[in-house]
């Protein structure tokens, strides 16, 4: 079971390894992101024409700066965006015949489905970080970065990553669900598309806290993607905590939870999927 | 049958059914025996139910009824076992062009828990064998459709299974690719005692390659026995007369030659089914002098796996006819996943 699972984890990263252009995709999204949307839709600029003191950071519930609020949700942003293409690479292994080849062996389900998990989990984490670093990284070059105001300790570094870490496999278990039902691609883009939109326009990732009506807010607290960004900004700003109704593990047990119903249901569709036809 | 099962190498079907959504009847309950180290082949043309019944035996597809036997495990019961031991080859390429040939063969090799001293051996003797050892570092997609063959041959036996299934593996090859491609097939059977299964539609294949035949059309075996049997039971060989100008009475002084069954006439010449045909010739060709008529040529056929189908379903052998049963599913399946889609 462990052999397979490696071997089968080693497969799709060779082939991910070997679509430089697909990587190349992926990392075009979120650098587009911080280095035109971030920069140019700067609310700081709104707080200079009129905004009194301090009304910014409520806005931005404990954020220095719109940008750093904002990259710190483009952390689940991204991890919706990246985890995407694994459910198209099921759909494309089922047409291409090498999922039927594969389901063929005495491989189990658990470790066929794992192993994709796994992989895909991966380029979604690795663009999270690359996104927090970058957005720092901008603000040393005088331009709108991101402003770390709390001081970072372990427990909080692992928060982080443990946000990052829970939500890429609960978008990539959803993806894959979809991946495992589905048979055609452009149904699958269709689904996903219909999904993906509505899951971060109801969350907090790129509006402000306070600009959002109460019945928005009341919606985007139960999204996931507000779960993992919470956590995020909880751990990076200084003045975050006041405007918080609970402490970052409440917020990660919740995510959590998503990711364990979401892995479930996956778990469930790819068993139906692999195993023998009906 | 009665008793025991059959065991090591055996695949038995037993009313084996399998009808798609209610009413598209794939196949409707087949019966056979396939013997440890034979080379079994199904012939029948598309949409016969062939890829179907190897979907049933090789744990792909749940049959609707009856019973798969492989090995000496039940299909249904014990999926993952019968897995390890057989080795399957699509009819489609199902290998990982993404991936290079020999990380094809190691992958297969990963799932067939091939012990890890002897993976790297026995995918290199593979790589060899089927003469991918000089492409073996290139990716998959490069290949030549030949070469794509060899190397789904290989990921299928990588693990040495007792027992092969082949599903329409040559569809597609040059006649120089087929030769190759069955050169190895033979070849394993030969050194492991492999039994093989062979689903085809191309009946020279069958004819040359099999031990034994089933011919299946439309979901059920019309005829089984080797290809010597199945022809011997159209009543013999078929000696073709051609006088060299019109001979009317010829009819009935060839219908009197001892061991001749019946005569028929054709374009000028003359059919003759007969037993043995070899040993019958200088009789017809001395009744012919014996008649005062001069002879063009006198020709010998045993009759072909063409006649035998003919014989056997009434029907020339079809090659396309439309949508097989599989495909005629799976598009009842898409248009109802369209209209859920819609409402």
């Amino acid at each position: 079971m462990i052999r397979e699972t490696i071997a089968l984890t080693k497969r799709e990263l060779l082939r991910l390894a070997r679509n430089p252009q697909a990587i190349a995709t992926s990392l075009l999204l979120p650098i587009l992101y911080l280095l035109l949307f971030g920069q140019g839709f700067n609310l700081g600029n709104l707080a200079g024409r009129g905004l009194p003191p301090g009304a910014l950071t409520a806005l931005l519930i404990g954020a220095p700066t719109y940008f750093s609020y904002f990259a710190a949700g483009m952390v689940g942003f991204v991890a919706v965006t990246a985890t995407l293409f694994i459910g198209a690479n099921v759909i494309f292994d089922k047409l291409f015949g090498i999922l039927k080849r594969i389901s063929s062996t005495p491989a189990s389900a658990a470790s066929i489905f794992g192993a994709r998990l796994i992989a895909g989990s991966i380029q979604p984490i690795g663009l999270a970080f690359l996104v927090l670093g970058l957005s720092i990284a901008l603000g040393h070059l005088g331009l709108s970065g991101l402003d770390v105001t709390a001081s970072v300790g372990p427990v909080g570094a692992l928060e982080i990553v443990l946000a990052v870490v829970i939500l890429s496999v609960m978008f990539a278990s959803l993806f894959l669900a979809i991946g495992f039902s589905i048979e055609q691609p452009q149904t699958y883009f269709a689904i996903v598309n219909a999904i993906n939109l509505p899951v971060l326009l109801t969350s907090a990732a790129l509006y402000p806290w306070g600009t959002m009506p109460a019945w928005l807010q009341n919606v985007a607290s139960y999204n996931p993607v507000t779960l993992a960004v919470e956590v995020i900004r909880l751990n990076l700003f200084a003045a975050a905590p006041s405007y918080y109704a609970y402490s970052a593990g409440v917020y990660l047990l919740g995510l959590l939870g998503w990711a364990v119903a979401m892995n479930l249901i996956a778990t469930v569709l790819a068993r139906r999927a692999l195993g023998p036809r009906h | 049958m009665s008793g025991t099962l059959p065991g090591d190498g055996w695949i038995v079907a037993q009313d084996l059914v399998k009808t798609f959504n209610g009413s598209v009847h794939a196949v409707r309950g087949v019966s056979f025996e396939v013997r440890p180290g034979e080379i079994y082949g199904f012939l029948g043309p598309n949409g016969a139910g062939k890829t179907t019944t190897v979907a049933m035996l090789t744990a792909g597809l749940e049959a609707t009824s009856g019973t798969g036997l492989v090995d000496g495990l039940d299909v249904r019961r014990e999926p993952s076992r019968v897995k390890r031991r057989i080795g399957v080859v699509f009819q489609e390429s199902t290998a990982d062009g993404d991936l290079t040939g020999r990380e094809n063969l190691e992958l297969a090799a990963a799932l067939y828990s091939v012990p890890r001293s002897e993976l790297r051996a026995r995918v290199d003797g593979l790589l060899e064998r089927m003469q991918i050892g000089e492409a073996a570092d290139r990716l998959a997609k490069t290949y030549s459709g030949g070469m794509r063959r060899r190397l789904e041959l290989a990921a299928g036996i990588v693990h040495a299974p007792r027992i092969l299934f082949l599903d329409e593996p040559t569809l597609g090859l040059d006649p120089q690719g087929r030769a190759g491609f069955w050169k190895y097939v033979l070849e394993l059977r030969r050194d492991h005692a492999m039994t093989v299964f062979v689903t085809t539609h191309y009946l020279d294949e069958a004819d040359d390659m099999c031990d034994r035949i089933a011919i299946i059309d439309h979901g059920t075996i019309v005829a089984t026995g080797t290809p010597g049997e199945l022809k011997d039971r159209l009543g013999g060989d078929i000696v073709t007369v051609r006088p060299t100008s019109p001979a009317p009475t010829l009819g009935p002084v060839l219908g009197a030659v001892p061991g001749v069954t019946s005569v028929g006439q054709q374009d000028g010449a003359y059919r003759l089914k007969c037993a043995n045909g070899e040993t019958l010739v200088p009789a017809i060709v001395a009744a012919c002098v014996g008649a005062g008529v001069g002879l063009q040529g006198v020709s010998l056929k045993r009759p072909s796996l063409d006649e035998v189908f003919l014989e056997f379903t009434g029907r020339e052998f079809r090659e396309d006819e439309g949508p097989t049963a599989t495909d005629r599913a799976v598009m009842v399946g898409r248009v109802r996943e369209r209209f859920r889609g819609r409402r």
